[in-house]
């Protein structure tokens, strides 16, 4: 794609005011700023200015509004789903590293990475349910399909710590192994899947009691996750080894693919027709993409310094919660950093 | 531009993760994971930053020398240990591993309190629409509290025993600007760091706002004879307008050193009565032999010398408020 065309691209989403449906969304998390892609050009076309530090960023269950965490401006930045005009500013929401709202959708939680605890808020308003200060760095988090518990993976503690959401009490919290990152909830809604990035491998913990019931080597620094949308197999970001691997979850979880990412690979997610995979390379300043089907690298696109959360913007954005398909945007993980 | 940034962020990654990463991986030191990849960043600046000042600046003193070859010129060569030392992350490093963790509990207790920094964006939107404007707004702001912690490196006793090394050298060159004491370099850091939180300085920028900052004070050292006109000495500050700052004080001019703080831009001497501009020459050092005698010592025995003038300075003080309890 030549300039001329960028150049064009970039002019009509700043006349519009718009992203589109073929946009993508990067949080460049070192240089206060998100990046819109165009899918179709796989180039970037324009780039602006948000808060501090942002990592993750997450659909509202209605589908209607985006939310980019700010974390060292302690707000969100509320984003139109579909034009991708700024709409507000949520303040008051205190180092929101890693945000989800609950499959049912009544339930919005922050982990405060820096800050050291979890805070449970009722979705609607925003308005803080619960603040529940745990040492430990807390990072990334799952649901159970019932929306009643929030697993929330510690990476200085090496625990994975499952909250009340309705009380917002503690259940367990149980240690799993060096610096676990990624978590996610398995469509049987019995099983939990665990990456530690401090280790090779993931773990499967069982959500009733955070005791560990198997393990899978995949590659140094597991971090991850993001599910391919057939209820069965995960992509997993190995930071360290810079590569994806692609694990089936029928029966014992299995390596079946992988694919080499360069530069510390970390967030992902996959285009509306299922092909391809977005992956933010955080030390290279660039999303690669690879085709799902050779699970080969097929394209780079350049973005801001240390880019980390994803968002494909798609042209009917729907909440996808549920067992296996995580609440939107859960991509938006955590780093060790 | 984005070959130039590829071919950067290839290197670093590169060595990152060929030196660093398995490194902290083995000792589970996963935490430090994005810190190690910008301390990579941080040497790869240095080596530039050494680069700049051996080849294009000191291409200037050897053209253009405002003092001559003498008897002085071995002075110099711990001044570029100094720099080494400092480019290359070894004294930053330890800097940054002492105030770390004193930085992080200022910043996480005033965080949790619910305050976070005024950024400029909201009062003048614009420049964050505008990084190069947002670049220069910062770095405004941080040559603004630089000044003001220059101006405490002279006015307190004991700050000045430390800093007193840096203004001992006799054959000031584009090499003298690192010439600290660690104590002295560890309090100014703790201040720009901090200063840096209050005002909502990004982390990216900061890292370019230093470096361009330091390469500005390196050149200001430079023994050269040149200037950068009326206007260009009032907007940007040059070797001729930091070198009266360096002068050695006589009886006539027994304050001289309390003039000319500004480190980059010297609009704050000018606002607050501390300029001069008089394009005489004179020469750089200290009236004090026992400061002066900082010029024969090397690395380690000048940290060590100065380090007990720092703690004379501070004993007085001691005695003094235990007499009052």
């Amino acid at each position: 794609m030549n300039r001329l065309s960028i150049a064009a691209l970039a002019l009509s989403l700043v006349v519009g005011g718009a992203a589109r449906a073929d946009s993508v969304i990067i949080l460049n998390s070192d240089e206060a700023s998100y990046s819109i892609l165009s899918r179709s050009a796989r180039a970037e076309v324009v780039r602006l200015p948000v808060g501090r530090e942002p990592h993750h960023l997450i659909l509202s269950p209605d589908g209607k509004d985006i939310l980019i965490g700010s974390t060292a401006t302690n707000e969100l930045l509320v984003l139109d789903s579909k034009t991708g005009e700024r709409k507000r500013v949520v303040k008051d929401i205190l180092d929101p590293y890693h945000l989800a709202f609950s499959p049912d959708g009544k339930w919005f939680v922050t982990a405060a990475y820096r800050l050291d605890h979890v805070d449970i808020y009722h979705a609607d308003g925003f308005r803080l349910a619960g603040r529940i200060f745990i040492d430990g760095l807390p990072s990334h988090m799952a649901f159970d399909t019932e929306s009643k518990t929030v697993f929330v993976t510690l990476q200085q503690s090496g625990r994975v710590a499952a909250f009340d959401l309705a009380t917002q009490t503690l259940k367990w919290n149980m240690p799993v192994g060096n610096a676990p990152a990624g978590i996610v909830m398995l469509p049987d809604d019995k099983r939990l899947l665990v990456a530690l990035t401090g280790e090779d491998r993931i773990v499967t913990v069982d959500p009733k009691d955070g005791s560990v019931k198997g393990s899978l080597q995949t590659g140094k620094g597991a971090h991850n996750f993001w599910p391919k949308g057939d209820g069965r197999h995960y992509f997993l970001s190995n930071r360290v080894e810079g590569t994806v691997s692609l694990i089936d979850t029928k029966d014992e979880p299995r390596v079946v693919a992988s694919v080499r990412i360069p530069g510390g690979p970390d967030c992902m997610d996959i285009t509306p027709d299922g092909r391809e995979l977005w992956v933010t390379q955080r030390f290279l300043r660039r999303v690669a993409i690879v085709d799902i089907d050779t699970m080969k690298v097929v394209g780079s696109v350049p973005v801001g310094k240390s880019p980390h959360g994803v968002y494909m913007m798609k042209s009917t954005a729907t909440v996808t919660a549920g067992a296996g398909l995580p609440v939107r945007a859960a991509s938006t993980a955590g780093d060790p950093k | 531009m984005r070959d130039l940034i590829d071919f950067w962020v290839g290197i670093q990654a590169w060595l990152f993760e060929t030196l660093v990463s398995p490194v902290l991986f083995h000792f589970g030191l996963m935490a430090w994971y994005e810190p190690g990849y910008s301390a990579v960043e941080f040497v790869m600046l240095g080596v530039v930053q050494i680069a700049v000042i051996a080849v294009g600046m000191r291409y200037f003193e050897r053209r253009w020398p405002l003092e001559k070859a003498g008897p002085d010129d071995g002075l110099i060569m711990v001044d570029r240990v100094y720099t080494v030392l400092n480019k290359l992350g070894v004294i930053p490093l330890a800097i940054f591993i002492l105030t770390y963790p004193l930085v992080q509990e200022i910043e996480l207790a005033v965080r949790s309190w619910g305050y976070s920094p005024p950024r400029l964006e909201r009062l003048l939107p614009w420049i964050g629409d505008n990084a190069l404007a947002s670049f220069l707004v910062y770095f405004v702001l941080y040559d603004f509290a630089a000044y003001w912690l220059h101006r405490g490196q002279h006015a307190f006793g004991w700050w000045w025993a430390l800093h007193s090394l840096h203004h001992s050298q006799r054959r000031m060159t584009v090499w003298t600007d690192d010439r600290n004491h660690v104590i002295d370099d560890l309090i100014v850091t703790l201040g720009l760091v901090l200063f840096a939180q209050l005002v909502g300085v990004q982390p990216g920028e900061y890292v370019v706002i230093l470096m361009v900052g330091r390469l500005i004070e390196s050149w200001s050292h430079a023994n050269v004879d040149m200037s950068f006109g009326w206007l260009g000495e009032r907007l940007l500050v040059g070797p001729r307008f930091h070198r009266l700052h360096h002068a050695l004080s006589t009886p006539a001019e027994r304050h001289v050193q309390d003039h000319n703080f500004a480190p980059v831009f010297p609009i704050w001497d000018i606002l607050f009565g501390t300029a001069i501009y008089d394009g005489k020459t004179r020469p750089t050092g200290v009236d004090d032999a026992a400061v002066d005698a900082d010029n024969g010592r090397g690395w380690i025995a000048q940290q060590v010398t100065v380090f007990g003038r720092f703690v004379l300075a501070l004993v007085p003080k001691f005695r003094r408020r235990a007499s009052v309890r």
